[in-house]
C-alpha cells in the first residue's frame, strides 16, 4: 500500500469525476473529510505560525521601522535590501555562516560515518555505543556550549592549557575553530544515526560477494557501500546544510558574535534585540528564507536529494 | 464513522495531555501567587549586582514607614547584560518595573522611545539640588530630566610615585617620560583599556573631547567627526604603536589595567578610581600609588568622559509616585556616602565629598572632583548603542588606525547609525 | 550482521572494544567536564583541572535557592510538555490520515512539513516578536508554545507516518469481521501496536523543545515564562565580583538529567525512531 499507488487510484478517481460524480461513495467522501478534519489542526498550527509571520516580515522589512525612534516609522521601499547587501557586516557574516557550515559539514560526514559503521558493526557492547552517541544529540546545545566555554577559558579551563594558556575565544579565527569543534561534537552523531539507516540497507550478500571477489575492505567501501547509500548521505547532506544557517546557540554563548565571529543569525538577534531595529531585521530574515529556499531547491532539484515524503519514507 | 474519527488517537497522548493540563492548572496559580502579598505596594528595582544595595534597600524600606516596599532584583555584571533585559522588557511594556538603573549612556534612547518617565517639579528641584553638573547632564535629553544622579566616575591618571617625580600633563610628555624610564631599564609601560568594547570608546571620546573635537553635532543627529576627532586618532595610533604600550593592550579591559599595574610592570595607568580600594591590600605597592589629572591632548584641560548610574522611572510603572519617592531616598546623600564608602563608587552630591569619612577611602577626591567640573558626555543619541558599537568595531586594533582613512570610515557608518539605516555588527 | 568474513576472534573484539572506547569518551567528555565543575568548591574554580580538587554540593543547593532557576525549571517542563502532548495528539492525527487514508491534498501538507523542517527559524523572530507584542503573547507560554508547537509537527508527522506505515490494517479488518466494534478494533488492535510509536514521538519531541534556546531567548523577557537555557546564560552570580561559574555549571547538569535518564531507558526506541524515515534533527 504505498502511497504513489494509491495517489495514483486517487488521481484516477478525481479524473472519472465530472461523469462519476454521483457515483463517488459514501465511503470515499467520508475518507476525504475524516482525511482533511484530521489533518486541520497541525495544517493550521503549520501556516499560521510560519506563513502569516513571513509574509509580515516581508512587510516590515520594507518600513523604517526602529523601536528607538518610533516616531520616524515610514515606508521606505527596497532601502533595507540595499543597506543589508551592500554591509560589509553582512558579508562577512555570510562569510562566517558559509565556512562555518561547509567546515562543520565536511567533518561530520567523515566522522560520521566512521561513527555509523562503528555503531553497525561493533562486535561487542553496542548498546553502550549507541547510548553514549545519543548524549550530544540530546544534551542541550547551551549546555555543551557554556562546557566549551569553560574548557577554554584561560585559568579555570583544562583545554586552556594545553594552548599554552592563550584566551582562544578572543581572537577570530581560533574562536570560530572553537565554535565548529562545538558544533561538529554535537551533530555528528545525529549524522551518524542517519547515515547507519543508509548502511543498513546495504545488501550484506552484495558485500560477501565483493569480498569473495577479492575486494579489499576500502574497495568495499568505496565501490559497493557508498553508491548504495548515496541517497542517505544526500539526505544527510540537505538538513545539516540547512541547519548550518541556525548557527546560534553555541556561538552565543562562546563568543556571543564578537571580534566578527557572528553568523547570520547572531547577526538578525543582534539587530533586532540590541538594536531594536525591526526593519533590518525583518530585512536580514527574509534574506535568509530566501537563501534557505534556494539551497534546498539546489539540493532537490539538481542533487536529485530524494526529500523524504516525496517517495514512500524511505522504505524500499 | 464518529468512532473512527475520535479513535484516530491513541490513549496515551489523551492521558499525556490530561497530565499537562493538570500540572499546567496546578502551577498557575502558584506562578500568579508569585506577584503581590497582601496588597502592600512593592517598587520593583532593577540594578547590577552591587555590594552594599541591599542594605541601602533596606534602610529606605524602614524610612517608607510601610508605605511602599523597595524589592532588589539584580541584573547581569555587564552593562550590554542589562539593557538588553531592561530594554527588550521595555519595548513589552511590562508593568512589573519600576524603577531603573540606568547606565549615563542610556538617558537619551530610553528618553526618545519614551520609556521612562520625566522629572518635573518639586522632583526635579531636588534631584538638581547640590547635585554636580556633569552627572546631571548626563541624566538630561533635549533639555529636559530623566534621571536622579546615584553615582559618577572618571578616570584619572596613575603613576608609580617612586620612579616618576612629576606627573606629566599630556599624552606626549606622558609617552616621553615612559620611553625614558624604559630605556633606564625600569618598568615603563603605559596601561590602559584597548580591547573591543566601551571601555575604548570611553578612551576615544576622552581623547577627541580634549582634543577640542566631535564625534557628533549639537542635536545628535549629524556625524561630524571634525579635525579634533582626527587628531584624537592621531594620539590613539601613536599610543598603540609606540614601544610603552603593553603588548596586551588590545585585549585589555580595566581589571587587567590595574593587575599589570599591580605586578609592576607599568609606570603609568589610566583607570578607574577603584583601582586604588582593589590595591589596598598590597603595602608597598599602595604607598608608590599616586593619582594626577588625565593627561591632555595638546594645550588645554583634558576632558575625562564621565561614566556611572542614573535611576529612572519606567513609563509603565504602576506606582508613579512611589517611584520617585524610592528613587530620591536611593539615591539620598546618606545612600550616596554608604555606596562611596563600601562599593567604591563616586557620589554625585557635592556635600558628600566633605563628609569627614570619605577622607581615608577617598584621598583621590580632589582630583576626582576637579576633573568632573570639566568632565565630558559621550555622544548623546537615541542611536548611541550603535554608534558605540561601530566606534568600538572600527577602532579595534588602535594599532592598525589610520587616522584619515577611519576618520572618514566613522563619518559614514555613523551617519548610518543615525538614520536607522545602520547594520549592527 | 556480525563482521564479514572471519570468525569473532578475541583480537577482534578487542579492537572493537577499544574503538567503542573511543566513541563513548568523545560523547562523554564534555558532559563529564561540567559536572565535575558543578562540584568544585568556589576557589578552585580557577585552577583548570578536570577532577575537582575539593568537592562540595554548594552551587547546587545555591541554584535551588533562587527563583531564577526553580521558576525557568518549572517554565521548561510545563512549555515543554504542553507542546510535546498538543504537537503529538495533533501529529498523531494527521499522521495516520497520511498513512492510512486517501484524499486530495495529502502531498501538498507532506510538503508543506517538510517546508517547515527546513525552515530558518532565526527568520521567525523578527516578525513573532512584533506580532507577540501586539497579540500580549509576548513573555507568555503559549507564546513559546506555539513556535514549538509548529516546529515539532514535522517531526511528529515523519516519525509517525513511517510507524503506521508498519501497521497492517488488515488486523483492523479481521478485528471487525470478528464482530468487534470500529472503535474497539482500534482501541485493541491498532493502538497498542501504535502506541511505541507515538511514545517515541514523543521522546524526540520533547527533547526538542526541551533544548530550544533561540525563541526562548528572543520571546522571553522575565521569570514569566523564561526557560533554563535562557536563564542559564543570564546568571548573574551572586556578587559583583564572581563570575557564576558554578551556578552555571551547576545548573547545566541539572537541566541535562532528564536527558540522560531517556537515553539511557529509550535508547532502542530512539535509534528506531530516529531512522526509521524520519529525517530531523
Amino acid at each position: 500500500m504505498s502511497q504513489t499507488t494509491t495517489e495514483k487510484s486517487g488521481a484516477a478517481v478525481k479524473a472519472a469525476e465530472p461523469k462519476k460524480k454521483a457515483v463517488l461513495s459514501e465511503g470515499k467522501r467520508a475518507e476525504r473529510k475524516l482525511g482533511w478534519l484530521l489533518c486541520a489542526p497541525a495544517a493550521f498550527i503549520m501556516l499560521a505560525v510560519t506563513a502569516w509571520p513571513i509574509i509580515y516580515s516581508v512587510y516590515l522589512s520594507l518600513q523604517r521601522y526602529d523601536l528607538k525612534f518610533p516616531d520616524r516609522q515610514e515606508f521606505v521601499g527596497l532601502d533595507n535590501y540595499i543597506t543589508v547587501l551592500s554591509s560589509p557586516y553582512w558579508w562577512n557574516a555570510v562569510w562566517v555562516t558559509v565556512v562555518m557550515t561547509v567546515v562543520s559539514v565536511v567533518i561530520e560526514l567523515v566522522l560520521g560515518m566512521a561513527l555509523a559503521l562503528i555503531m553497525h558493526r561493533t562486535l561487542v557492547g553496542r548498546g553502550i555505543v549507541r547510548t553514549s552517541t545519543l548524549i550530544p544529540y540530546g544534551i542541550v546545545t547551551v549546555v555543551a556550549a557554556f562546557s566549551w566555554r569553560y574548557a577554554w577559558t584561560p585559568g579555570t579551563g583544562y583545554l586552556a592549557e594545553l594552548m599554552g594558556g592563550d584566551p582562544v575565544l578572543t581572537e577570530k579565527i581560533p574562536a570560530l575553530a572553537v565554535v565548529i569543534l562545538a558544533e561538529v561534537w554535537k551533530t555528528t552523531p545525529f549524522m551518524a544515526l542517519l547515515l547507519m539507516a543508509g548502511l543498513a540497507l546495504v545488501p550484506d550478500d552484495l558485500l560477501k560477494a565483493a569480498a569473495l571477489d577479492g575486494a579489499s575492505g576500502w574497495q568495499r567501501f568505496t565501490k559497493v557501500i557508498l553508491p548504495l547509500m548515496k541517497p542517505a548521505i544526500l539526505v544527510a547532506l540537505l538538513f545539516r546544510t540547512l541547519d548550518a544557517f541556525r548557527i546560534f546557540d553555541n556561538l552565543f554563548v562562546l563568543t556571543g558574535g564578537s571580534q566578527g565571529t557572528s553568523s547570520v543569525s547572531m547577526l538578525t538577534y543582534n539587530n533586532l534585540i540590541k538594536g531594536l531595529n525591526l526593519g533590518i531585521g525583518s530585512t536580514m530574515s527574509v534574506l535568509i528564507f530566501i537563501a534557505v529556499a534556494i539551497i534546498a531547491f539546489i539540493f532537490i532539484k539538481l542533487f536529485g536529494t530524494a526529500a523524504p515524503g516525496s517517495d514512500d519514507g524511505g522504505k524500499r | 464513522m464518529k468512532d473512527v474519527d475520535r479513535s484516530g488517537r491513541s490513549r496515551k497522548p489523551r492521558h499525556r495531555i490530561a497530565a499537562a493540563l493538570g500540572a499546567a492548572i496546578v502551577a498557575a496559580p502558584v506562578l500568579v501567587a508569585c506577584g503581590s502579598s497582601d496588597g502592600a505596594i512593592t517598587i520593583n528595582v532593577y540594578k547590577y549586582p552591587q555590594e552594599s544595595f541591599q542594605k541601602i534597600v533596606d534602610q529606605c524600606n524602614s524610612k517608607a514607614g510601610g508605605r511602599y516596599d523597595i524589592v532588589y532584583h539584580k541584573l547581569p555584571r555587564e552593562a550590554d547584560g542589562q539593557r538588553e533585559q531592561m530594554v527588550r522588557r521595555l519595548a513589552a511594556e511590562d508593568t512589573s518595573m519600576d524603577v531603573l538603573a540606568l547606565d549615563v549612556t542610556w538617558t537619551a534612547e530610553l528618553a526618545k522611545a519614551g520609556w521612562i518617565k520625566e522629572f518635573t517639579g518639586s522632583a526635579k528641584s531636588e534631584v538638581e539640588d547640590g547635585t554636580l553638573q556633569t552627572p546631571l547632564d548626563t541624566a538630561s535629553y533635549e533639555g529636559k530630566l530623566y534621571g536622579a544622579p546615584d553615582n559618577t566616575n572618571v578616570q584619572l591618571l596613575w603613576y608609580r610615585g617612586d620612579l616618576v617625580p612629576t606627573p606629566p600633563k599630556t599624552w606626549d610628555e606622558m609617552i616621553q617620560m615612559a620611553e625614558t624610564l624604559k630605556k633606564d631599564g625600569k618598568p615603563g609601560l603605559i596601561e590602559g583599556q584597548g580591547k573591543q568594547y566601551e571601555g575604548l570608546v570611553v578612551l576615544y571620546n576622552t581623547l577627541v573631547n580634549s582634543a577640542g573635537g566631535k564625534i557628533l553635532d549639537e542635536n545628535g543627529t549629524k556625524a561630524v567627526v571634525d579635525d579634533g576627532a582626527v587628531k584624537a586618532l592621531e594620539t590613539l595610533k601613536k599610543f598603540a604603536t609606540s614601544d610603552v604600550v603593553d603588548p596586551s593592550f588590545s585585549n585589555a579591559a580595566e581589571d587587567d589595567a590595574r593587575l599589570a599595574m599591580e605586578a609592576g610592570k607599568a609606570a603609568f595607568m589610566l583607570n578607574w578610581p577603584y583601582v586604588y580600594a582593589a590595591g589596598a591590600k598590597n603595602a608597598d605597592y599602595i604607598k608608590n600609588l599616586k593619582w594626577a589629572p588625565y593627561p591632555s591632548v595638546g594645550s588645554g584641560d583634558s576632558k575625562v568622559t564621565v561614566g556611572g548610574i542614573n535611576y529612572a522611572v519606567s513609563s509603565f510603572t504602576e506606582h508613579s509616585d512611589e517611584s520617585f519617592d524610592a528613587v530620591m531616598c536611593l539615591r539620598s546623600a546618606e545612600s550616596q556616602k554608604y555606596a562611596a564608602i563600601n562599593d567604591g563608587v563616586p557620589p554625585t552630591i557635592e556635600s558628600v565629598y566633605d563628609d569627614p569619612e570619605m577622607a581615608k577611602p577617598y584621598p583621590m577626591k580632589d582630583a576626582i572632583l576637579e576633573t568632573l567640573k570639566t568632565a565630558s558626555v559621550r555622544p548623546r543619541t537615541p542611536a548611541y548603542q550603535n554608534v558605540s558599537t561601530v566606534i568600538s568595531t572600527i577602532l579595534s586594533p588602535p594599532a592598525s588606525i589610520d587616522p584619515r582613512a577611519t576618520a572618514d570610515r566613522l563619518r559614514s557608518e555613523l551617519q548610518d547609525a543615525l538614520d536607522s539605516k545602520g547594520v549592527l555588527p | 550482521m556480525a563482521g564479514i568474513g572471519g570468525a569473532e576472534t578475541t583480537a577482534k573484539k578487542t579492537r572493537w572494544g577499544i574503538l567503542n572506547a573511543v566513541v563513548v569518551i568523545y560523547a562523554l567528555f564534555p558532559v563529564l567536564w561540567i559536572v565535575s565543575l558543578s562540584f568544585k568548591s568556589k576557589d578552585t574554580l580557577a585552577d583548570g583541572n578536570f577532577i575537582p580538587r575539593s568537592w562540595t554540593f554548594d552551587n547546587y543547593s545555591e541554584i535551588f535557592k533562587t527563583t531564577e532557576f526553580v521558576r525557568a525549571l518549572a517554565n521548561s517542563i510545563g512549555i515543554a510538555l504542553i507542546a510535546t502532548a498538543v504537537a503529538v495528539v495533533f501529529g498523531t492525527m494527521a499522521a495516520y490520515a497520511i498513512a492510512r487514508l486517501d484524499f486530495p491534498g495529502k502531498s501538498l501538507l507532506v510538503g508543506v512539513s517538510l517546508l517547515i523542517a527546513m525552515f530558518p527559524q532565526v527568520s521567525l523572530v523578527s516578525p513573532l516578536f512584533e506580532i507577540e507584542r501586539s497579540l500580549g503573547l509576548f513573555d507568555t507560554w503559549p507564546g513559546l508554545i506555539l513556535p514549538y508547537i509548529t516546529f515539532a509537527l514535522p517531526l511528529a508527522i515523519y516519525t509517525l507516518s513511517a510507524f503506521f506505515r508498519e501497521i497492517p490494517w488488515e488486523l483492523e479488518k479481521a478485528a471487525k469481521m470478528d464482530g468487534a466494534t470500529p472503535g474497539q478494533a482500534f482501541r485493541r488492535v491498532i493502538a497498542p501496536l501504535a502506541a511505541p510509536g507515538v511514545f517515541t514521538t514523543a521522546i524526540l519531541v520533547f527533547i526538542f523543545c526541551w533544548n530550544d534556546f533561540l525563541f526562548a531567548i528572543s520571546l522571553t523577557s522575565t521569570e514569566k515564562s523564561r526557560t533554563v537555557p535562557v536563564a542559564l546564560s543570564f546568571f548573574t552570580g551572586s556578587s559583583q565580583f564572581e563570575d557564576p561559574t558554578g551556578s552555571i555549571a551547576a545548573a547545566a547538569v541539572v537541566i541535562t538529567i532528564p536527558i540522560i535518564l531517556f537515553v539511557l531507558f529509550f535508547q532502542r526506541r530512539i535509534v528506531a525512531g530516529l531512522t526509521s524515515g524520519a529525517v530531523k534533527g
